[in-house]
């Protein structure tokens, strides 16, 4: 009450009174949320709008037997057994890294931590030559795989290890903060009362982590199926054999089949929508678990 | 059951944490490590725990050396300062994880764990609060679960570090009297780390004074309260004055900084008169009163300027009448001399 008085004996029109020390005037504020929504609108909603009015420009038809097309169905087929490789082995590698920076000092950790980002700092496509020449024809293994008749570049197990090391670092950068945060005394307290490595890991250091490593698997999957440059540089681009999803859109566009490129490319889009969706459950779940402790850790 | 640690030797990167630590505990003593931060108290009870290993030593239980086995293996109860409850695990299963994680051969049945669990709800007086998660709970109630959690594997050794560090003064001194009441009941070996003098000299059985990785004095409460071994035990068992001086037949020298001796003196031990009293004294100023408290603080300024703490109970301060900046005669009544002055 005290506070409108003072307000009305000013003269301050209501409008100017700011909100808060941090806040600004009314036309600087709609100017900032004006450029955010144009700039969400122009690259985002119309991109994805497009994506859809196109795939189903031709009809609905044309929408569906361009996903049923064998080539389509050979790379989402491709494309899920990529990212069901790579992300519980980078959910294994994730885990083991960040329990290992998180909880331990050692020589060599923060050289360590650089080398879990060098997938982030690579381009794609370096990375995808660097298998190349590695298990390449021409490569340092080549001619050893081939005198074993192992194929790996221009076929499956070349795509799956490009895309697990494009996202190595989803899980483990999610994981690092959360574990060093959470210290090494639950862990102890298991250990003195009888707990063995194991059961520790299991029953006290996996339940802690369990909504960081849920987020961390989602961003990994998303990747892992949407990953384009490495994969394109190792795969070839055999149809029916080395396309993944990526792949096969590209190779739709190119030869101006627009509705079926778009088609195949809803389908990713979708994949992104429920990506999102799924992030922002699991993110709302998580803060909803942490009020709900501090709330009753209040009224205690 | 007995825990002896015999030479123990351990250092973190430059700084030396414990440094040829030797001590012996009997079986059934509440004993406390008592000492500033940074004296190696933590660390000592995380080597008895196997929690932590030292560069060099011997730690035996029950005169079997067990310095190879891991802090599993060993069997002891520890409690952390900061609790370290299981979060995501109400307060039942918390008690109950030493139990359930047992190997399935030596594991009690569901209702002897859910008996044994309930039992030690009672013992810490919690029973009705099984079922909150540990974020539900208050400080006090948390350190009482995490004590319990301990108690419930049957350790043959209870180790507590810093057990009410965390705590409100109230709930502090509430738990400490409690914690000795349990130990007066069930007997089981006890260390406990704390740097508050006040806390170990009222609990333990016996007192371990540390500074700087070594072992000051060892004996019980009103032992190393009476006759500290070291001008440090002196120091941090309670206020001081510090005078250079020396002590002949009995009679107090203050001021002849050539002795190279230091006298020390408690703020309880000086008397204030307005007369003296024809035995050792020095004239003093009154510079603050603060009568809040069963003890009247006083602070003065001696004859050749320097503070001096003096401690009176109300019933003396009231039959004196002090007022600020009167001249007064304050007397030693005992004094502990040391022979070279060492970092307060």
């Amino acid at each position: 009450m005290a506070t409108t008085f003072t307000i009305r004996n000013l003269g301050l029109p209501v409008s100017r009174r700011a909100a808060a020390a941090t806040s600004e005037q009314a036309w600087i504020r709609w100017l900032l949320i004006g450029t955010a929504v144009v700039f969400l609108a122009v690259f985002l909603f119309m991109p994805l709008a497009v994506v859809f009015t196109s795939a189903l420009a031709k009809g609905v038809s044309v929408y569906f037997s361009a996903l049923r097309e064998p080539d389509a169905l050979a790379a989402i087929r491709l494309t899920l057994i990529a990212a069901g490789i790579a992300v519980p082995l980078n959910l294994v590698f994730g885990i083991a890294a960040a329990w290992a920076i998180g909880k331990f000092d050692f020589f060599g950790k923060s050289f360590l931590t650089t080398l879990i980002d060098l997938p982030f700092s690579v381009s794609p496509v370096v990375s995808g030559l660097i298998y190349v020449l590695i298990f390449g024809l021409q490569g340092l293994l080549g001619p050893w795989l081939a005198a074993h008749d192992i194929k790996v570049i221009f076929a499956v197990p070349g795509i799956v290890l490009a895309t697990t090391f494009v996202t190595f670092p989803f899980i483990a950068r999610e994981l690092i903060p959360l574990v060093e945060a959470q210290g090494n005394e639950e862990e102890e307290a298991a250990l003195t009362l009888g707990a063995s490595g194991w059961q520790t890991f299991y029953r006290v250091t996996l339940p802690n982590i369990k909504w960081g490593l849920l987020y961390g698997v989602i961003l990994c999957n998303a990747r892992a199926m949407g990953e384009f440059g490495a994969v394109s540089v190792v795969s070839g681009h055999i149809r029916g054999r080395t396309n993944t999803m990526p792949l096969h859109i590209e190779i739709l566009y190119n030869e101006y089949q627009f509705a079926p490129a778009f088609a195949v490319a809803s389908l990713l889009a979708l994949l992104a929508l429920a990506t999102l969706f799924a992030k922002t459950a699991v993110e709302w779940k998580s803060r909803q678990h942490a009020k709900e402790l501090a709330r009753m850790g209040e009224a205690a | 059951m007995s825990i002896e640690a015999l030479n123990i030797s351990k250092r973190f990167g430059q700084f030396a944490a414990l440094e040829g630590v030797n001590l012996e505990i009997n079986r059934g003593e509440l004993v406390a490590l008592l000492g500033p931060s940074g004296s190696g108290k933590t660390t000592l009870l995380r080597v008895i725990a196997g929690l932590e290993f030292p560069d060099s030593g011997t730690i035996r239980f029950n005169g079997k050396d067990i310095s190879d086995r891991t802090a599993r293996e060993r069997q002891v109860g520890f409690v952390f300062q900061h609790y370290a409850l299981f979060r995501h695990m109400t307060v039942f299963e918390n008690i109950a994880f030493g139990l359930k994680v047992r190997p399935r051969s030596s594991r009690p049945s569901r209702e002897k764990i859910r008996a044994k669990v309930q039992e030690l709800l009672r013992l810490i007086q919690l029973e009705t609060l099984a079922q909150r998660y540990p974020s539900q709970l208050s400080g006090g109630q948390r350190q009482r679960v995490a004590l319990a959690r301990a108690l419930a594997v049957e350790p043959s050794v209870l180790l507590l570090d810093e057990p009410f560090g965390a705590l409100d003064a109230k709930v502090r001194l509430e738990l400490r009297r409690w914690l000795r009441q349990l130990h007066d009941e069930i007997h089981i070996t006890s260390v406990f780390v704390t740097h508050d003098q006040e806390e170990a000299l009222e609990v333990a059985d016996r007192v371990v004074v540390m500074n700087q990785g070594r072992i000051e004095q060892v004996g019980a409460p009103d032992e190393v309260y009476n006759h500290p071994a070291s001008p440090f035990v002196y120091n941090f068992l309670g206020n001081v004055n510090l005078f250079h001086g020396r002590v002949d037949d009995g009679k107090t020298y203050i001021q002849e900084t050539a002795t190279g001796q230091v006298l020390y003196v408690r703020p309880h031990l000086l008397e204030i008169a307005r007369l003296p009293n024809g035995g050792s004294h020095f004239r003093a100023r009154i510079k603050q009163i603060n009568s809040a408290g069963p003890l009247v603080k006083v602070e003065a300024i001696a004859e050749w300027g320097d503070s001096v703490r003096v401690e009176m109970p109300q019933e003396r301060f009231q039959n004196l009448q002090l007022v600020k900046n009167e001249e007064v005669f304050i007397i030693p009544k005992d004094v502990k001399v040391f022979a070279k002055r060492e970092p307060a």
